[in-house]
């Protein structure tokens, strides 16, 4: 077993403008919930409301940047801040990028895509394709700090921010690179704003992960960025881990295009792997940070993998006060996972409302007290793909 | 030292009729099937069956896909169906098969693959990382073997604008000289040799170039280094592939295996 350390972590999201503030705001169950006008153009704008990040940050967009990128590059410098190391210290280590998204990577310029099949382009479209060919998320974020170690743009759907830090830990482990700067991020667009909404599976309301009552997600944006080294620069620039991934497994369900494996057989797949490359029990586990969208699959699917496989331990939904933020969502939640633990906090789900007995548990209800420093974070993905990562404030067997 | 060792490999460029897919499945299984999935599913059966291993059987083995922007058919039809219908009439099948992974589904039902899945999406380098992923599961134990496909699709637009001026997308995107083509590859990859080694792959990095360097399209797709590895690998006892493009460099290097 080999924990790597995470020297810093930055995030943002609805309910907060770093990190620090994203948990403070998740404990009061604070956070940005309104109707998308102004970012999306759709019938839909009336009645489905989206979790949005603060709008002077969405306007301190540069005009080259996607807000995907702008919002990763925000919660990238958050996280060397926090490590206290700056990016030109790094400029002769070998420094990776890994970064999951869906809509930064996605072929989602409507309005380029409606001027061509209209016929009637507009004098930037060509050169907004341009910029956006040249702007892979991993490849933008590499060449913004100056590294020259590998990048890639991971874009599993839902599981595309657990999948980056996941494999961040493989290339400090098989010594691909010295440091890894890893996560997720996603912005509010037209095309999943709709999908969603067509799909049957958002909902109007605020949504109630694990309640009897939830009816469907709502979708959000944000970016939650880790700095992942190994230990001789730990050791090198004196840097205070604050904490560690100790685990990572992923499994598909081949089962179907949208709808996760009822049995979730692809999930407890992921969640034994991680747990035995962490070499970690069920009983050591703090609590899970769960998918928890509120979708009625999504959250059945969860209940059958952690009552078989982590009995007893508490279950935290974050998506009541983030929202379902797509390719950032596992990146998110991994951040406010080590948050909780370095807090001692167990924070409630934001949003539950009743027990369903279908599920046969509630998640957590209330703020309580932690006396364990280790915990899982799990996401599902369209597709049937599932992640689930092992994290810890301790390299408990170091 | 080897990095991991190639069992089976296919590709192509154009695209695969439904004929040539029946002869491992159903054609009702086939119908709507976008042509981005055909062609990965066709590559991936050629490559498991030269690697010796079942097409229909229960598989563990990791599966990494690179892809250059998705599937845009899906894509496209979802965004035509706003266009055509409105938001509230909008197509929730294009939407689901828009997603990134949806290639990956496919592949994983089809094959019957239920190890990990992990999508890449980074145009011309979605191979590098892809190849990189399937390394990282292998070296991590959680499998034995993995199925690297790369499937691109076409982009309408850009194939569109690139035609009317060719050096339009040349710095940041490797075009093809005539019409984008569809173009797909598949690679099985194992941890220890098997009986049906063709290849041992020495060396794999991939880097961030800080110079550009704006090279013009000479043949195919985002696809490029994947087609130019089998090529290799085909036609020559040993290889270097150098795939320095635009902000990246991608080394990979082998030669054949010979059993000791």
């Amino acid at each position: 077993m080999v924990a790597v350390a995470v020297a810093g972590a930055g995030c943002l999201c609805a309910c907060g403008n770093t990190a620090e503030d994203c948990f403070e705001r998740a404990l009061k169950g604070n956070a940005r919930f309104a109707l998308p006008n102004g970012r999306v153009k759709s019938a839909y704008t009336a009645s489905y409301p989206v979790f949005l990040v603060n709008p002077e940050i969405v306007a301190a967009r540069p005009g080259d940047q996607s807000l995907s990128l702008h919002f990763f590059l925000t919660a990238a410098r958050e996280a060397f801040l926090q490590a206290g190391i700056s990016p030109q210290l790094l400029q002769k280590k070998r420094v990776g990028v890994i970064v999951g998204t869906s809509v930064d990577a996605s072929f989602n310029c409507f309005n380029v895509y409606e001027n061509w099949r209209l016929h009637s382009p507009n004098p930037h479209d060509k050169e907004y394709l341009v910029r956006y060919f040249n702007s892979s998320t991993a490849a933008a974020v590499s060449r913004y700090f100056g590294f020259t170690g590998p990048f890639q743009t991971i874009v599993t759907a839902c599981a595309s921010g657990t999948d980056a830090v996941g494999l961040a830990k493989n290339w400090i482990i098989n010594n691909v690179c010295d440091v890894v700067l890893c996560g997720g991020t996603d912005e509010i667009n037209l095309i999943p704003y709709d999908g969603f909404i067509r799909l049957l599976i958002a909902s109007k309301d605020r949504c109630r992960p694990f309640s009897q009552d939830r009816n469907g997600i709502n979708i959000g944006e944000g970016a939650g960025a880790l700095l992942l080294v190994n230990k001789k620069l730990e050791q090198e620039f004196h840097l205070t881990p604050k904490g560690y991934v100790l685990g990572y497994g992923n499994a598909c369900d081949a089962y179907h295009p949208t709808a996760p494996d009822p049995e979730a057989k692809g999930l407890k797949k992921a969640l034994c792997f991680a747990l035995k490359e962490a070499a970690v029990s069920s009983k050591e586990l703090a609590f899970v940070n769960a998918h928890g969208t509120a979708s009625q699959a999504n959250d059945a699917a969860e209940a059958v993998a952690f009552k078989e496989l982590l009995p007893q331990v508490p279950v935290w939904g974050s998506k009541g006060v983030t929202g379902h933020t797509l390719g950032a969502a596992g990146a998110v939640e991994a951040v406010l996972t080590l948050l909780a633990l370095q807090h001692h906090t167990l924070p409630a789900t934001t949003g539950f409302t009743t027990l369903d007995p279908a599920i046969g548990f509630s998640p957590s209800t209330q703020t309580t007290s932690l006396t364990k420093n280790v915990a899982v974070s799990n996401s599902l993905a369209f597709g049937g793909c599932n992640a689930a990562l092992v994290l810890s404030t301790e390299d408990i067997h170091g | 030292m080897v990095e991991f060792y190639i069992n089976g490999f296919s590709s192509f460029q154009g695209d695969i009729s439904t004929d040539q897919l029946t002869a491992y499945f159903e054609a009702r299984r086939l119908r709507r099937m976008e042509a981005i999935a055909k062609n990965a599913l066709f590559c991936s059966c050629q490559a498991l069956e030269q690697a010796g291993l079942s097409i229909s059987e229960p598989k563990e083995l990791a599966l990494s896909v690179a892809v250059g922007a998705g599937s845009l058919e899906s894509t496209c039809k979802f965004m035509d169906s706003i266009i055509n219908d409105g938001d509230e009439l909008s197509s929730p099948t294009a939407f689901a098969g828009s997603v990134h992974n949806a290639t990956g589904l496919t592949l994983s039902m089809f094959l019957n693959l239920h190890g990990p899945c992990v999508t890449t999406g980074q145009f011309d380098f979605s191979f590098a990382g892809a190849l990189l992923t399937a390394q990282q599961f292998l070296k991590s134990g959680q499998t034995q073997e993995a199925l690297v496909v790369v499937a691109e699709d076409i982009n309408p637009v850009a194939s569109e604008y690139a035609s009317q001026e060719p050096a339009l997308f040349a710095p940041v995107l490797r075009c093809p000289q005539g019409p984008f083509v569809r173009a797909a590859a598949a690679f099985v990859l194992s941890a220890k040799p098997t009986e049906h080694t063709l290849y041992q792959i020495n060396r794999l990095e991939f880097t961030r170039t800080k110079n550009p360097v704006i090279e013009t399209a000479t043949v195919a797709t985002a696809a490029w280094n994947a087609l130019e590895t089998a090529r290799f690998m085909q036609h020559e006892k040993s290889f270097i592939l150098t795939d320095s493009f635009a902000c990246a460099t991608l080394l990979i290097e082998g030669n054949a295996y010979v059993k000791p």
